[in-house]
């Protein structure tokens, strides 16, 4: 699992490494019943203090994308996680769909949309 | 507490090496048996006590699992312990060079100087600085070549008549009550030693 | 959460320097960074934490435990760090070893070697010999040989150049991993605390500004930025220490969503270093005390 952390960012720390995971978590990388490393290993590897990712890891089990077991470590949380990849398909679906009357409105063709969608996707990443 | 005055020997160790040797050398002169037991005994008993008054080694001491009050004995300790290393060497080196056994009082009586004077160097030291028993005794020496000078010209003389006199007393009880004074004092410089310790800031 | 230090209410007055009603406690299972600016009583603390001081009223507790009765069990869980040399100098680390290990119940050797390995430090040279950066080391093999579950240390970044400073945080990383042992350390260098501390406890003037969890610094403080015109009477109380020159104002908030309110667009809220809150809080410190004299 990578996660990159920047001092310079306006970002806590904390959270810089809830939305890493969180990615992680949500593009599958990684897997439902996956175990995490723990926060004092993963404090070590990030070179930053435990309280840090310890607060990064209790704001994920919040939200329900990861759950922890006493003496054993965190894990990837299962159901939750389709949940929210539906939730997420459901947004997406909803902009794209604004997307799409927009470009009726203004007459961009599917093919003219499609290419700027690819475009758009390609220069994100 | 043991771990403290074995503490105490493995530093001193180097000059154990060099003084108690040079303890043979004196013997061989026929020095004083007396004279020479009790400057060597309060030399290697000050040397250590002054080895453990910088801060730092308060600081270390005090940070270890030991009790001040372990620290106050293990010094009271380990004068008996350096005192009988010393008194050993004699009779050893007597009995190497002069193929004769020491006499046994004069062995006490060296023993009982030590502690006396440790019974007020030691306090004094804890509450002071054992520099300053340097000073102290210093002073106290002016006194005494002034004393000798102006008022009792044949000091010297009774002191070593006085030495030579309770070396040849044979009253068994006379001795007995002695030790047992000086022991006394011993005590009592020692509880004394743990209370003004036990206030020092370091 | 246990607490492994507990001070409460503490004082300790000495000439021309007092501990005003100090409490601090201090979480097991983290590293808790000590700061404060130069006489303010950053050592004495440490030093009634190990007993070597008396409060003169309130109370000390470590592992729950009070010196009047369980000084040696205490101290045989504590591992201690000093910023200057506290061992015999005329001896060999080997000869100092001898003298230490018999100290502990819980000494292994195993550990000890495996430090001055890693260290490389030399066990028959005389202490004395040692530089700075090698007396540290040692120190710190020796509060580490005896399985210490609390590791106290008085600047023990102090003098040690950049690359041995890492290697420590990384060592004192490890030493986390369990979430057993718990550190309390006094620094100056506040960026060490950036990789390491969990809890930030500041002091000044002998007395406690606040312990908090490292990332809550950043939440709730803040240096503001912004045209001199801003400010009057009732705004400047917004901030601790302000700095005015011809060209703006810098303060520092404890209060940063406050401030963000109250003053919206019209000035810049930027990362307070801990270096900066130390600064602003001596120098708000200052005016409060001149603005009464």
């Amino acid at each position: 699992m990578q996660i990159i952390i920047s001092n310079t960012s306006k970002e806590p720390i904390y959270e810089q490494i809830y939305v890493q995971i969180k990615k992680h978590i949500l593009t599958n990388e990684l897997q439902a019943g996956e175990a995490l490393p723990s926060m004092r290993q993963l404090a070590k590897d990030l070179d930053i203090s435990v309280i840090t990712t310890k607060r990064a890891y209790e704001e994920l089990e919040k939200n329900g994308f990861i759950f922890s077991i006493v003496g054993k470590g965190s894990f990837v949380s299962e159901q939750n996680n389709e949940m929210i990849l539906e939730r997420k398909r459901k947004v997406i679906e909803e902009q794209l769909l604004s997307a799409i009357q927009n470009s009726k409105e203004i007459g961009v063709e599917l093919e003219e949309l499609l290419e700027l969608l690819t475009m758009l996707y390609k220069e994100d990443t | 507490m043991l771990n403290l005055i074995r503490k105490d020997i493995v530093l001193q160790k180097n000059s154990l090496l060099i003084l108690l040797p040079a303890l043979f050398i004196f013997l061989f002169l026929e020095r004083s048996v007396i004279w020479v037991g009790v400057i060597f005994c309060f030399a290697i008993i000050m040397q250590s006590f002054a080895l453990d008054e910088k801060p730092s080694a308060n600081l270390l001491m005090n940070s270890l699992p030991y009790t001040r009050k372990e620290i106050v004995s293990s010094k009271y300790i380990g004068a008996c312990v350096f005192t009988f290393l010393v008194l050993l060497t004699i009779v050893i080196g007597n009995l190497i060079i002069h193929r004769e056994i020491t006499q046994w009082d004069q062995l006490l009586f060296i023993a009982s100087v030590i502690v006396v004077f440790i019974s007020f160097a030691f306090p004094f030291s804890y509450l002071f600085k054992s520099q300053y028993l340097m000073m102290a005794c210093g002073v106290l020496f002016v006194l005494y070549v002034v004393l000798v000078n102006t008022f009792i010209p044949d000091l010297g003389d009774r002191l070593r008549a006085g030495v030579q006199t309770i070396l040849s007393f044979d009253n068994s009880l006379l001795y007995a009550g002695g030790i047992l004074a000086a022991v006394l004092l011993y005590m009592f410089s020692w509880m004394l030693s743990i209370r003004i310790y036990s206030r020092k800031v370091f | 959460m246990e607490n492994v230090i507990e001070l409460q209410n503490v004082n300790k007055a000495f000439k021309g320097f007092e501990l005003k009603d100090l409490s601090i406690s201090v979480k097991k299972g983290f590293v808790t960074g000590f700061i404060g600016g130069n006489g303010v009583g950053k050592s004495t603390t440490i030093k009634l934490i190990l007993n070597l001081l008396q409060p003169d009223s309130g109370d000390v507790s470590v592992f729950g435990l009070n010196y009047k009765k369980h000084e040696k069990e205490i101290k045989q869980r504590i591992g201690f760090v000093f910023d200057h040399n506290v061992f015999y100098e005329h001896i060999t680390l080997s000869d100092m070893k001898k003298i230490i290990k018999p100290a502990y119940k819980n000494w292994d050797d195993g550990i000890f070697h495996q430090y001055v390995n890693l260290f490389e430090l030399p066990l028959k040279k005389s202490i004395k010999t040692f530089s700075k950066g090698m007396m540290m080391k040692a120190s710190l093999a020796f509060a580490l040989s005896h399985r210490a579950e609390l590791i106290i240390m008085d600047e023990p970044t102090s003098g040690l150049d950049p690359i041995f400073r890492r290697e420590l945080l990384d060592i004192l990383h490890d030493i986390m991993q369990d979430g057993e042992k718990t550190i309390f350390f006094s620094t100056h260098i506040t960026t060490d605390l950036d990789r390491i501390a969990d809890y930030i406890t500041f002091i000044h003037n002998g007395q406690h500004i606040f312990t908090k969890e490292h990332y809550k610094i950043e939440e709730d403080y803040a240096i503001v930025k912004g045209e001199t015109n801003l400010l009057d009477r009732d705004t400047e109380q917004e901030f601790i220490g302000i700095r005015k020159s011809n060209h703006g104002f810098e303060a520092l908030t404890t209060n940063k969503q406050r401030t963000a309110n109250l003053f919206g667009d019209m000035v810049i809220l930027e990362k307070p270093t801990l270096e900066d809150i130390m600064l602003y809080t001596k120098k708000g410190n200052d005016n409060y005390v001149k603005s009464y004299s």
